[in-house]
């Protein structure tokens, strides 16, 4: 049962150490009361509370860490189905597939790809996640080379995919410290593999074909002392997958199938189909990709789509309202007038960039609105206008007194004139007109 | 312990049906009326009434200065001709509809009024999928263009597009005059595409003749709120809100436009192109789009092979 954050509180140490990174214990509280901290950041916990909330305040899915070290990744700890009814938290990690059938260099080259391959989006670095090492040898010899083979260039999360648990071991006796990914437990031979899952500490796959069996056997696995645990529906077609992955999510939040409430192990090389199983891995709840090599195309588009699925839904769809700058302006640069809308926003800005003009974007308070509809709606009008660039400052950041307006808000272009004071310029309607635009039109 | 693991589905709404396309045994020339939406789940679940599989539209246009370059180059010189550009997608392409953009209009000050009408003709003359059309996007000429669209299509039960909020009189006019149906779009929000709805049929467009688009941001670019607000709707729907309940339309419009596409190295451009279609276009029918569009004639294969297998082989089920 779910303790309401008082409840927690009271069995906190109200020490107010801050080692939790919260400034108080009833801060603590309230985020483990939403479910959005760990009760193990708390280092003064006595035996009771922290058997009391270790159960009450467990995520339906449980949290599962992968890897050691800098890319290591946490999967699972997720409470909704749908991302608009608060946010998915942890993105799936997605891991490069090798086989130990390849020598060491066809390897490497993989290894170095995900090691150093980086797209860089809105100042953030996106980056595959690591590699899963596949025995198609049989020989334990084999995999435990190309396990070498693989740490010998990089320190990167490890899935290790092998069905014998004495060729699964040898690979453990190479990188067992690290924490890769065992995949897999399965009817046959789960004894063998939770053994090795409990003797190096490692996370755990269990795949079955069937969501009855894949219950039954995690809680197999959870008694024979498997740390934490992934579950592998077995899927080989995309609407296979779907439907399993949706009925293990469902079952799991609802907490109605507990022992589902275990991250999702999606293996997308057996579809045939690799970017379009990757696309409805990262929509719909797995959390471990495993791929072939991907093209840069191919790495781009999903590693786009996978921050734009995990983004928090709860941060709003506007821009704070203020002065943007592209490139590095000065005090003759233009200024271009543009709504808080962020989709308007973000096109605006991509095409001013493209136009390799520095200048200063105007973002004013609609609502959210975009320029047609504010226009439409009266949200975006001359006081407003006005209004802002007193506010933000503008007239100390340029010498000049003229405005570029969105090509919608032509109507309203006197107005803006006399109220503000400054010059009106109509743009064009279409951002990807402002580079011509600009090189026609803005001659001073 | 033996229990069944089961998606659980405690929904009683059922999503609207729109048809596209008359035959002509129906008055029209086209080679199918094409039925999308129905049903009541989430996409691809199954169930007892899965509604109907996806179908992907090509987009084209009559002015291809205003299309992106990585397609108008790929396509050579057939991209002069909405005719003959119509054609060889039909043939070629092979996709299940053809969305036609008459982005003539969009030039400052267009007054070719006559040109409209008979572009759209040419393109019914030259193909025989279902055909939807884009008009213009400006409310000074929206009447006199709809009008001319409508006129041409008139027994062809065309898809015409776009209804917003302020400007959704002349569509609406010209589809209720000659029989067509419209594309109502509301900028990513639940409530807004509501509105819309309202709007439309108190204007007297009926809901078996409403689309809904609820604007898809290209991937990158907002693309989230998009996929988020079609989950929404659908949800919505099955909920029981019957002014929701209406087929969608996705369209990523800006997806050759942005930086990552068009600044692609030379050689990686049109796999770029068609990677960030195919993302995006399955990603929306994931969402619960009934028809989702691509440009790059190259994304039209995976985008069909994604869908059938998301789909299996019996409607919905394995």
């Amino acid at each position: 049962m779910a303790l309401k954050a008082l409840d927690i509180y009271k069995l906190l140490p109200k020490k107010n150490c801050k080692e939790c990174g919260e400034p108080t214990c009833l801060t603590f509280a309230m985020k483990l009361a939403a479910g959005k901290a760990d009760i193990e950041k708390c280092p003064y916990l006595d035996e009771e509370a922290s058997r009391i909330l270790g159960a009450s305040t467990k995520p339906p899915i449980q949290r599962v860490k992968i890897g050691v070290g800098e890319r290591s990744f946490a999967v699972g700890d997720e409470f909704v189905q749908f991302r608009h009814e608060k946010t998915f938290n942890h993105q799936p990690g997605i891991l490069v597939a090798v086989s130990d059938l390849w020598p060491d260099d066809r390897i490497q080259d993989v290894v170095r790809e995900v090691r150093d391959g980086v797209l860089v989006r809105i100042g953030t670095d996106l980056r595959l996640d690591g590699i899963a090492i596949r025995c198609e040898s049989g020989s334990a010899e084999e995999f435990s080379r190309a396990v070498a083979a693989v740490e010998a260039k990089a320190d990167l999360p490890e899935v290790l995919m092998a069905a014998d648990p004495g060729v699964m071991e040898a690979g453990l006796s190479v990188c067992g410290a690290f924490r890769p990914l065992i995949y897999a437990a399965t009817d046959e031979n789960y004894q063998g593999m939770c053994a090795l899952a409990g003797k190096f500490g490692c996370p755990l796959t269990i795949r079955a074909e069937s969501l009855e069996s894949l219950a039954k056997l995690s809680a197999l696995a959870a008694k024979e002392g498997a740390p934490a645990l992934l579950i592998d529906p077995s899927a080989t077609t995309l609407s296979d997958y779907i439907k399993k992955a949706t009925a293990i999510r469902q079952n799991a939040v609802s907490k109605t199938v507990p022992d589902l409430g275990y991250p999702i192990f999606f293996d997308t090389t057996v579809t045939g189909m690799q970017d379009a199983a990757l696309a409805l891995g990262v929509d719909k709840y797995a959390s471990v990709l495993v791929c072939d090599r991907l093209s840069i195309p191919s790495r781009n588009a999903l590693l786009t789509l996978r921050q734009n699925i995990y983004t928090d839904p709860q941060k709003p769809i506007q821009m704070n309202p203020g002065i943007y700058r592209v490139g590095e302006p000065v005090r003759d640069s233009p200024v271009f007038l543009s709504v808080n809308f962020s989709l308007t926003y973000f096109t605006l800005q991509g095409y001013l960039e493209a136009s390799g003009v520095p200048c200063y974007m105007l973002v004013v308070d609609t609502e959210g609105y975009s320029v047609l509809t504010a226009v439409a709606g009266g949200k975006l009008n001359e006081t407003l206008v006005a209004e802002s660039i007193k506010k933000t400052g503008l007239e100390s950041e340029v010498d000049h007194r003229t405005l570029i307006i969105p090509g919608y808000a032509a109507p309203l272009s006197g107005k803006i004139e006399d109220e503000s004071g400054w010059k009106v310029l109509v743009g064009p309607r279409d951002a990807a007109g402002v580079a011509e635009f600009l090189e026609k039109e803005w001659k001073k | 312990m033996p229990m069944k693991v089961d998606i659980i589905s405690e929904w009683t709404g059922e999503i609207g049906e729109v048809t596209i396309g008359a035959t002509k045994k129906e008055g029209g020339s086209r080679c199918a009326a094409i039925v999308i939406g129905g049903g009541s789940g989430f996409p691809f679940l199954g169930g007892s009434a899965p509604g109907r599989k996806p179908l992907i539209a090509f987009e084209f246009c009559d002015d291809p200065k205003l299309w992106s370059p990585i397609v108008t180059e790929f396509e050579g010189d057939v991209v002069n001709d909405a005719g003959a550009w119509a054609a060889r997608a039909e043939e070629r392409h092979r996709p299940d509809l053809l969305r036609f953009y008459l982005t003539s209009t969009r030039r400052r000050g267009f007054q070719e009024f006559s040109q409209v009408g008979r572009s759209v003709e040419e393109v019914l003359e030259r193909s025989t999928l279902p055909l939807i059309v884009e008009g213009s996007i400006d409310p000074a000429i929206d009447s006199e263009t709809f009008l001319r669209c409508g006129e041409a299509g008139e027994g062809e039960r065309l898809l015409l597009g776009t209804a917003e909020e302020g400007r959704y009189r002349s569509v609406a006019a010209a589809a209720m005059a000659y029989g067509h149906s419209v594309i109502a779009q509301s900028p990513i929000d639940v409530n807004l595409a509501k509105q819309l709805n309202i709007l439309l049929r108190e204007t007297g467009v009926p809901h078996d003749r409403i689309v809904i688009d609820p604007y898809t941001g290209a991937l990158g670019y907002g693309f989230e709120y998009s996929y988020s607000a079609m989950e929404r709707i659908r949800y919505a729907a099955l909920k029981g809100d019957e002014d929701l309940a209406m087929p969608m339309i996705s369209s990523a419009i800006d997806s050759l436009n942005i930086k990552e596409v068009r600044e692609a190295d030379p050689g990686q451009r049109g796999e770029m192109a068609v990677k960030w279609e195919l993302y995006t276009a399955v990603s929306s029918a994931i969402a619960g789009a009934s028809v989702v569009c691509v440009r790059h004639p190259d994304t039209i294969v995976p985008l069909r092979s994604a869908i059938d297998s998301l789909w299996g082989k019996t409607g919905g089920g394995d």
